[in-house]
């Protein structure tokens, strides 16, 4: 898998011109290993399309005066706290603020449901679950609510992610959504890793942000565990 | 079946037009008076064009139509105590709107009235007569999914203030002026006493009540208001179900003073929605939709039209049976305490930034 990946950064690299890098499966998810030894935790989802355009719609005042964000996210197994905190730190980019309060409530490994508040105000809610049967496709839904406008990355009026092609045969239906002309074939969630490891690449200053990101999810999972256990809120 | 002679009190609630259909061709009810709450209101009701009288004195409708056998309260929350009393006084039977009262004492007093008087008191919870809900108790309780282990649910509207300015009035609304938590300028009495669904609902569908809840206020939406707009709970229930609830409105709307096609801003102006996981598989819901969509008059801007009416028929349906029967509606004062309980609950987390025990 990794060799795929880093066969499509290799490409990338060449084509645009960007210094050496490796992708390689880290304890916590995929990391960027420099030249030097120096280790970057890659936070795909940052640069995945659709949250950049949220992001845009964020920071360019499209949307004006967010006041919540309504995020879940649901798996065939995986962990939800650390889907959760994954979660919560997408909406902390999105807020550009850190998270201040995390409230949660959990149902052993099955689910996870999140309040938190950020230090700018803002509120979120994050749903997690992970028992979905094996081989579904995720089930996500991301919501930006502000004084000014709505933003999302699903349409009004539906409960399931949208796929770009249906195609029904003798054999059923297939979906095909593609998201990536360059990088055309890579599973998604393998060119999110890619593009990931692309633009700290490109932009050595993403290295420690990233790196203190992804400390600081741990310090979310951590308080998700124990605003859980202790039936109360947990203040960052 | 002697069809029942029914009234309208008050028809200043955000669902009081949603009844007129269904008490007009439902043949088992005799549609008779209304009575409006003042001028205003009764201006409005007469937009409608009902061809039923409508009067401002309820004395005086009750004098007009003595044979009246049950009335619909659809008034403000501060209202229901009195109203309820009036009806209670003369063996009238009631149909209260979704929150009889947030105070306590007030609600056991109302338990205590209702049974007195011996009549029905069926409280307006249209939920549990929509078709897609209906669907959704079945696969639940066939076992499909197995033990529930997490509910979400969101009852996320519009506001309703423009139109029915009592719901942005802590007063007319919870019944009192109690701030929202220290530091906070805002009051109790907004989104979350608009929306008692999805805190019924939960009990309904898991059969068990509600332990503990959190819950949070974010900035509101409409900078206007003195009550809240956006609002979220979590917590679990006695059998370990977790909830996270999204009651807010969050879905902005044009400040109609009549609720008119072009009310929304947001393309759909409601949406009542479940994700369940249980420890065999997970249900997504929309208890309204699909659904039809235009961007035509009045803004041509894209728009959810809704498609599913059925609850108001169903609801009323069984008030009916209730009456002619002498049966107890499955949503009554009684049944319906612990979810008053669990909503202010909510309230109570919000002041002390830690969860309540309900």
């Amino acid at each position: 898998m990794s060799e795929k990946m880093n066969q499509a950064l290799a490409f990338l690299r060449e084509k645009y011109g960007c210094p050496a890098g490796e992708i390689v499966n880290g304890n916590a998810g995929p990391e960027l290993v420099l030249p030097d030894g120096k280790k970057i935790r890659l936070l795909p989802w940052r640069v995945e399309r659709r949250f950049v355009e949220l992001k845009k719609i964020i920071d360019g005042k499209t949307l004006e005066d967010v006041s919540t964000f309504r995020f879940a996210s649901f798996s065939a197994g995986g962990d939800p706290v650390k889907t959760a905190a994954r979660e919560l730190d997408l909406a902390a980019y999105l807020a550009d603020s850190p998270i201040r309060r995390i409230f949660a409530v959990r149902s052993g490994d099955a689910a996870c449901n999140i309040l938190a508040r950020f230090a700018n105000g803002m509120s979120a809610s994050v749903e997690c679950g992970s028992k979905l049967p094996a081989g579904a496709d995720p089930m996500d839904r991301h919501e930006i609510i502000a004084r000014r406008g709505v933003a999302s990355d699903r349409t009004v009026d539906t409960q399931v992610p949208q796929s770009s092609i249906y195609e029904w045969t003798d054999k059923g239906l297939t979906t095909f959504t593609d998201v990536d002309t360059e990088l055309f074939g890579l599973p998604n969630d393998q060119i999110w890793i890619v593009r990931a490891a692309f633009a700290v690449l490109m932009k050595a200053e993403l290295g420690p942000v990233w790196n203190q990101a992804a400390a600081d999810m741990e310090k979310y999972a951590a308080a998700i565990v124990k605003s859980d256990a202790d039936n109360k809120p947990v203040t960052l | 079946m002697k069809p029942v002679k029914i009234a309208m009190m008050g028809m200043t609630h955000g669902h009081t037009r949603k009844y007129y259909q269904t008490l007009i061709e439902n043949r088992k009810l005799d549609w008779v008076a209304s009575c409006a709450a003042d001028e205003r209101a009764k201006e409005v009701y007469e937009l409608y064009k009902t061809g039923v009288p409508c009067y401002l004195d309820p004395e005086k409708m009750l004098a007009e139509h003595p044979d009246i056998e049950a009335i619909v309260l659809a008034s403000a929350n501060e209202k229901h105590f009195e109203e309820m009393k009036f009806c209670a006084e003369r063996g009238i039977h009631i149909l209260s709107m979704k929150i009889p009262t947030f105070d306590m004492d007030e609600y056991d007093k109302m338990i205590e009235m209702v049974d007195k008087a011996g009549i029905v008191c069926q409280i307006e919870l249209e939920m549990h007569y929509n078709p897609v809900v209906k669907r959704l108790q079945q696969e639940i309780a066939s076992g499909k999914l197995g033990k529930l282990l997490s509910i979400q649910a969101t009852n996320i509207t519009l506001s309703p203030v423009w139109a029915f300015p009592w719901q942005g009035s802590p007063e007319a609304s919870y019944g009192k002026r109690v701030p929202l938590a220290p530091g906070d300028k805002r009051f109790r009495g907004g989104a979350l006493c608009d929306h008692p669904h999805i805190f019924d609902l939960i009990r309904w569908l898991t059969g068990s009540d509600y332990d503990t809840v959190f819950a949070q206020v974010a900035p509101n939406l409409r900078k206007e208001l003195e009550v809240e707009d956006m609002i979220m709970a979590a917590g679990k229930l006695k059998d370990g179900t977790a909830f996270l609830f999204d009651p807010s409105w969050s879905r902005l709307e044009e400040r109609l003073k009549v609720p008119a096609p072009g009310w929304e801003v947001f393309p759909k102006r409601m949406e009542v929605n479940l994700t369940i996981t249980g420890e065999k598989g997970m249900i997504q819901c929309d208890c309204f939709g699909p659904n039809v969509y235009h961007n035509g008059a009045p803004n041509d801007r894209y728009t959810v039209q809704y498609t599913y009416f059925d609850e108001w028929v169903g609801l009323i349906d069984e008030f009916v049976d209730c009456i002619r029967n002498h049966k107890q509606p499955k949503i009554n004062l009684k049944w319906h305490r612990q979810t008053i309980a669990c909503m202010n609950a909510c309230y109570t987390s919000v002041e002390s930034g830690v969860p309540a025990k309900i």
